[in-house]
């Protein structure tokens, strides 16, 4: 993807101090208290003009959606036709996050057309290109899932890449805001001391080449760089992951590139085909080009 | 003093001690509003914030629209800038949706800080006491947006300031939306970008 052509598409209009009207020196005629008698008095006239002016207002923000993801689609995906992914690919956001650091995301890829991989874009964060996963040999890509951060109120877009190259679109709408500034929960040493430690589990019973799920978690704080002290009013710097390769016996199960959009100490769910017992193997990258790699059986251990 | 006078009281008293240990009673819960805090909040900036302002008033989108509309109130928000960290991947896209204010509002960042640096300090100082022409009673309405202490800590700035008649808008810039109000984009006011001019 060109950088400089995602920068073209998006960059923010230069709009003008359009601020000043707050020192407009209007004539100030009535006191807050006066007002606030008069808003309770007439409540029931504000609400019936409210639904109206909702309208106006939500067709403006759909306006600006649209055109935001017309952008960054261009960016992402230049002039390649993005068409409608029902049947093919499947998202689930809650529609309202209990936690804006800690959004889950479920893809379902359960057509039958074989998939190369997915793109998930969250519109309204800085950043918005959040995670690309590109399907290895032994990967069975139905089922997906990860745990991101959304900054602001955003349409959330899932782009899966058919072997065939065609792109096939699925979008949501999320209410979550201030997930990007969000402290991570722990210190800062805390989080490096443990960073890199890993855990499997497997969901569903191991039967050689039968289809399996698994539940990976690392430990690693993905600072995003966006969390500030309030007292020294210095940010964190960011140092997040920026690659995992999850392969079993040295074949590809998946690939994923992330950015600061990441959870803190992700969770990911995937899907794999083992052919026989092995061993799944998991290497970490991360901004500081520090590494981590963990190893586990398959099928585990008892105990 | 009669027992018999004693005893309504004594029945008072109970009922507020039932009251209070009923309250105490009510499990924790994330969407309990915070305490305020005796002083500015230095800790997390997005979590639950209280449900009170002392020396302030808490005021709601719809009562704030009305309020705009009678005009001659300072509207302020005190949202941080988007921070780009300094070690993204070098020409990593770095793309922040413009920010969108309520209309009439000047854009003020780091004013809702814990600790606010000093140039904005007395530059947030300025702008108030310009916009208000020096009048403490002029109202002044400060937000950001949904659980956020920026604001919370803002308009305590305001009123430590010794303003009169200040509003926190704690649903911030997503409770109007979410009211159906509308929004303007708008570019930080800040101590280098010099003094809005009226």
């Amino acid at each position: 993807m060109g950088i400089g052509l995602l920068r073209k598409a998006l960059s923010v209009p230069a709009t003008s101090l359009g601020v000043c009207c707050a020192y407009d020196p209007g004539v100030l005629t009535m006191t807050t208290r006066k007002a606030s008698i008069l808003a309770t008095a007439f409540c029931a006239l504000v609400s019936l003009a409210a639904i109206s002016r909702a309208q106006t207002t939500d067709a403006e923000d759909a306006a600006a959606r649209a055109e935001r993801w017309k952008a960054l689609q261009e960016a992402i995906f230049g002039d390649r036709k993005v068409q409608d992914g029902s049947g093919v690919i499947e998202l689930d956001v809650p529609p309202r996050a209990l936690d804006a650091a800690l959004v889950p995301v479920s893809l379902q890829l359960a057509g039958k057309k074989p998939i190369k991989g997915v793109y998930l874009v969250i519109d309204n964060n800085p950043s918005p290109l959040s995670a690309h996963f590109v399907f290895g040999p032994r990967a069975d890509p139905r089922v997906l899932q990860v745990r991101v951060r959304v900054d602001e109120y955003t349409l959330m877009h899932a782009v899966a890449e058919g072997q065939d190259g065609k792109l096939y679109l699925a979008e949501k709408f999320v209410k979550a805001a201030g997930g990007c500034s969000a402290p991570a929960g722990f210190s800062e040493e805390q989080a490096l001391q443990e960073m890199g430690r890993m855990k499997l589990r497997l969901i569903g019973d191991f039967a050689a080449g039968k289809p399996l799920q698994a539940q990976l978690m690392i430990r690693h704080p993905n600072f995003n760089g966006m969390q500030m002290n309030q007292i020294t009013r210095f940010y964190t710097p960011a140092r997040f992951i920026r690659s995992t390769e999850v392969t079993y016996d040295g074949s590809r199960i998946f690939h994923l590139d992330s950015d600061i959009s990441m959870s803190t100490d992700p969770v990911i769910v995937f899907g794999f085909v083992p052919p026989a017992r092995g061993t799944l193997k998991v290497a970490i990258q991360d901004s500081d080009d520090a590494t981590f790699a963990h190893s586990f059986d398959v099928p585990q251990p008892p105990g | 003093m009669s027992a018999s006078r004693d005893l309504p009281r004594a029945g008072a008293l109970i009922l507020i001690l039932l009251g209070v240990s009923g309250l105490a009673a009510e499990p924790p819960s994330s969407a309990a509003p915070a305490d305020e805090p005796a002083d500015f909040w230095t800790g997390p900036i997005n979590g639950p914030v209280p449900a009170t302002l002392s020396g302030g008033a808490v005021i709601h989108a719809q009562e704030l629209s009305e309020l705009l509309k009678q005009g001659g109130v300072v509207l302020v928000d005190v949202s941080n800038l988007p921070h780009r960290p300094e070690n993204l991947a070098p020409g990593a896209p770095w793309l922040p949706v413009p920010h969108r204010v309520i209309p009439g509002s000047v854009w003020v960042p780091g004013a809702g800080i814990g600790a606010i640096a000093p140039d904005i300090d007395v530059y947030f100082r300025d702008q108030l006491a310009q916009a208000t022409r020096n009048d403490p009673d002029h109202p002044i309405v400060i937000y950001c947006h949904e659980r956020c202490w920026l604001s919370w800590n803002g308009a305590k700035r305001a009123v430590r300031y010794g303003y009169r008649n200040v509003h926190w808008f704690p649903e911030g810039i997503e409770g109007w939306r979410a009211a159906g109000l509308d929004t303007v984009i708008a570019e930080p006011s800040t101590p280098s970008s010099g003094t809005p001019t009226p």
